[in-house]
């Protein structure tokens, strides 16, 4: 019993691979860059294609914004149901699969009757676990066979985000001022601790309506969304806005001279203190041990 | 000689009027469908207020006395016109009955005079007083206007006086002061010519007026009135639903282009003055946003008159200007020709979102979770009822007898930390009166009101069918809420889809408690300032029963713009969820607030609550923000305090 994966760069991929591994051999490739500039229709028509031609009972892919894309494509195109985002496939008749849904905070579990199940994976949600690589599908002929149509959706062109870098969405650790920093110069001090901790420096909707940073700092619901390992917090009260989004951070540090704000229950370990003195003397101590 | 002459003008202008106007009629009658035909006896009150009682103008004294004595001239000068003719035929004829009634000739004499006055006044208003509501109007075309009307009352005046001096008046001439006393000045062989010459002036500029009105702006004195006629009668907050049964083709979502807007729509579009006032009240313009309410309907009109097929958005307006609107209606609320800008507003979203995908990237994160999560923020569900920990609420369990008040907790008070204080007071009073009431908890969902707003009616009424259905299975019969915008989508919205079921807002349903003595509120020493939520007082008319709670808890003062004319927190529309540029307009309201004096801002919603919190501390004025419900158990606290103490 064959299985199909399509692949794109990156770790949710491997992760795709993984779950995938338990439901048959041997395992077939697509790339996520047969179609190249990429197109999801024309990535969904290569892989509806090599699935029927390989007899293959089961499609996966990292439930990434592409996969999600191409896989959705996938399904109306054969006329079959579509788990997104699972954490865990179990083989069988029907194939159960748990979903994480409701942006994480609910595991649902779910039987999926289908003759071809067409699952995508929750990014790093997933323990990657060794195994043989799977087999490339020799896309040539299939690609010979797409139609016009195919690519009526496609990428034209990329614009990179001003500022270039690690984008706020992605960083590892980000640092950010609230209402509390009090001016646009009070960022110096959030700054100096984010260049020590190789961070990115977010602040919340009130500073960017002041003026005193540009909106593309700005974590929030209508602002950046980001999960980093570690979040801290200064002279932010927790607004339902901001912590809209930065509920993805693994790890919260807040300041704030206020106890009752609501950020302080919200976070991983609060100080309760003015950041203009705390901030400052977390920067001293890391350089004083290097 | 003369009857050729009239009939040849009566031809002309008949004609060149006939030919525009069926023109006007046909872009109309192409339009859309929209289901404007019932409740008469409503519409029939709505022509009498504001067409003949001119209430939406009287709402500017100043320009609305002008407005009205001019337009009540109109209906009392409108048989002179046919006097005239007669008279332009044969100077020794007139109107059979009317044209020789002494108390007409008074009419007649004192509305010359008022529509004069009317027309200095206007001149007035427009060149001296220059208020900043007409920028961006066309105030040449008006000048002329109103010139024109000056000539015909003019040219009236002097026909009437030269025919007393005559002795040609069937009417007794001391009934016509104005002209009597005017004729007292005329002798001489002239005089016979000067009768002849006002009156022709007179016939002349009525039928060259006939024919320049269809292609101005003053179009409005035919179509106003029908535009009126066909406004909305009950539910003004409610949405048009889109029909997604309909087959693919017909399926209309929002407009694209001119001939996707309704009838009525085009109809609005030819009823514009360009008087401004919409663009006077509108919080987005009043704050530095592109969006004027007046210019978008003149640009819309633009289109229409061209009969252009391209995409309003951007040829009409920009996309910034679809998105500034807070739906707050202000601009229906001053407009004197029934305009209902928010419907344009809405359609022109709707095409955007469900066909363009095309909105405000930050807003893309609220549709997704309301969509996902049931609520804009993506919270779980199951954290639903953290708010009412402790309180000993109901939680109305499926299959469960329904209680006799369902209360609706709404999104905002069950998962932000400020808005939630409002729901915890209410269920703390309903509790302390013995109220039998329940809360839906993790089966609650957004009633999909911001989704709607936004455009995406597919989320909205997938929300709506889905609630609907849970309200029904529960057979639930009276919703208490804290959420104004609940309260519109649940009272005026649902029973579009089968969910019919009386709702009151919290504000109302504590008043009557007061009313009827189950809660007994002493007011204490705050001073109080109460904000209107604008689908509280504009679109529903919930005025009263806020204020009663706010004088049951304090001293209170009203702010400039209150009731009807209250001015948005910025949050409506869904502009919650939207980044916003220029001045804040919930800055704007915290400083008219603060100007009262207040110490204290009530509010009736949570979204307010949280806009205007947010506004106090970013000007750093010293108000508290507090629901009137979280007022009104203070009152009642006092009043234990005291049963105590005694």
């Amino acid at each position: 019993m064959s299985v199909l994966v399509l692949m794109e760069e990156g770790d949710p991929s491997q992760q795709a691979l993984t779950l995938a591994r338990a439901f048959g051999d041997p395992l077939h490739a697509v790339r996520m860059e047969a179609a190249s500039p990429f197109a999801p229709d024309a990535v969904a028509a290569i892989l509806q294609r090599a699935a029927d031609d390989l007899a293959a009972t089961a499609v996966f892919a990292a439930g990434t914004d592409r996969g999600n894309d191409v896989m959705a494509r996938l399904a109306a195109r054969m006329d079959l149901p579509f788990a997104a985002n699972c954490v865990e496939a179990t083989l069988g008749d029907p194939v159960v699969v748990v979903r994480s849904r409701w942006g994480g905070s609910l595991l649902e579990t779910a039987n999926l009757h289908s003759p071809r199940a067409l699952i995508t994976v929750q990014p790093h949600a997933v323990r990657v676990s060794d195994g043989p690589p799977p087999i490339d599908v020799d896309v040539k002929p299939y690609l010979e066979t797409l139609e016009p149509a195919d690519r009526l959706v496609q990428v034209e062109e990329h614009v990179a985000p001003p500022g270039g870098g690690v984008s706020l969405a992605e960083a590892k650790v980000v640092v950010s001022g609230g209402r509390g920093v009090g001016s646009k110069e009070g960022f110096a001090i959030i700054e100096e601790l984010a260049g020590l901790l190789g961070a990115r420096v977010g602040c919340s909707r009130v500073v960017t309506s002041a003026g005193w940073r540009p909106h593309a700092d700005q974590v929030g619901q209508t602002g950046t969304k980001i999960s980093p390992d570690l979040y801290i917090a200064c002279g932010i009260s927790g607004a339902t806005q901001h912590m809209a989004g930065c509920k993805g951070a693994k790890r919260i540090l807040a300041i704030n001279s206020d106890p009752e704000a609501p950020i302080m229950s919200l976070a991983d370990y609060a100080v309760v203190g003015d950041l203009k003195e705390v901030v400052p003397a977390i920067s001293a101590e890391i350089k004083k041990l290097r | 000689m003369s009857a050729v002459a009239l009939a040849i003008a009566l031809l002309v202008a008949g004609g060149l009027f006939a030919r525009r106007a069926l023109l006007l009629f046909r872009i109309v009658r192409a339009g859309a469908p929209s289901n404007r035909f019932g409740e008469i006896p409503d519409r029939a009150r709505a022509e009498a207020v504001v067409v003949v009682g001119q209430s939406k103008l009287l709402q500017r004294l100043g320009p609305g006395l002008m407005h009205a004595v001019i337009f009540w001239g109109f209906l009392v000068l409108f048989p002179t016109i046919v006097i005239a003719m007669i008279g332009a035929v044969d100077p020794h004829a007139t109107l059979p009955w009317l044209g020789a009634q002494g108390w007409y000739a008074t009419l007649v004499d004192a509305f010359a005079v008022l529509v004069l006055a009317g027309v200095i006044a206007a001149f007035y208003i427009r060149k001296v007083q220059r208020p900043a509501r007409f920028k961006g109007s066309h105030l040449g075309e008006a000048d002329v206007i109103l010139a024109w009307i000056a000539g015909i009352v003019i040219s009236l005046l002097a026909w009437h006086s030269s025919q007393i001096a005559l002795g040609l008046n069937d009417y007794p001439r001391e009934w016509a002061p104005v002209s009597n006393l005017l004729a007292h000045t005329l002798s001489g062989s002239w005089v016979s010519i000067l009768e002849r010459v006002a009156v022709w002036t007179h016939v002349l500029l009525i039928l060259g007026f006939l024919v320049y009105l269809p292609y101005s702006k003053h179009l409005h004195i035919l179509v106003a009135a029908v535009n009126v006629f066909f406004t909305r009668t009950r539910a003004r907050g409610r949405l048009e639903p889109v029909d997604f049964e309909k087959p693919e083709a017909e399926v209309r979502l929002g407009a694209a282009t001119a001939s996707d807007l309704t009838w009525k729509q085009i109809l609005d579009t030819m009823s514009c003055t360009e008087c401004g006032r919409c663009q006077d009240a509108c919080p987005a313009y009043n704050t530095g946003k592109e969006l004027s309410p007046k210019l978008l309907i003149m640009a819309l009109r633009d289109q229409v008159r061209a009969q252009s097929d391209k995409p309003l958005v951007p040829n009409a307006v920009t996309d910034n200007v679809v998105w500034d609107c807070v739906t707050c209606g202000a601009c229906i609320q001053e407009c004197p020709v029934g305009i209902e800008h928010i419907d344009h507003i809405v359609d022109l979203r709707r095409n955007l979102v469900m066909l363009e995908s095309r909105f405000p990237e930050e807003a893309g994160t609220m549709l997704r979770d309301v969509d996902r999560a049931s609520n804009p923020w993506g919270k779980a569900p199951s954290d639903r009822t953290s708010w009412a920990e402790g309180l000993g609420v109901r939680v109305l369990q499926p299959g469960e007898a329904p209680p006799d008040v369902l209360l609706w907790v709404g999104c905002a008070p069950a998962f932000d930390e400020r808005a939630r204080q409002g729901a915890i007071s209410t269920a703390k009073l309903l509790l302390a009166a013995g109220v039998d009431f329940a809360i839906l908890g993790p089966r609650e969902s957004c009633t999909g009101d911001p989704a709607r707003r936004m455009g995406d009616e597919y989320t909205y009424q997938r929300l709506a069918k889905d609630n609907v259905a849970t309200l029904n299975a529960s057979k639930v019969t009276k919703i208490v809420t804290t959420c104004p915008h609940c309260f519109n989508t649940i009272g005026n919205e649902y029973p579009d889809f089968g969910g019919r079921y009386e709702v009151v807002h919290h504000t109302e349903f504590l008043a009557e408690l007061v009313r009827d003595g189950k809660l007994q509120p002493v007011a204490g020493d705050r001073t109080i300032t109460y904000h209107d939520s604008c689908y509280l007082a504009r679109h529903n008319d919930v005025i009263g029963a806020p204020r009663e709670l706010a004088a049951a808890s304090g001293k209170t003062v009203e702010m400039a713009r209150h009731g009807k004319r209250t001015f948005c927190c910025g949050a409506g529309g869904a502009r919650m969820w939207m980044e916003e540029r220029g001045k804040p307009i919930n800055e704007e309201r915290v400083r008219e607030a603060a100007s009262t004096g207040a110490d204290t801002l009530a509010v009736g919603c949570p979204f307010c609550t949280v806009m205007l919190d947010d506004g106090v501390r970013n000007t750093g004025t010293k108000l508290q923000v507090i629901d009137l419900a979280s007022l009104l158990s203070e009152a009642v606290e006092r009043k234990r305090a005291q049963g105590s103490a005694t």
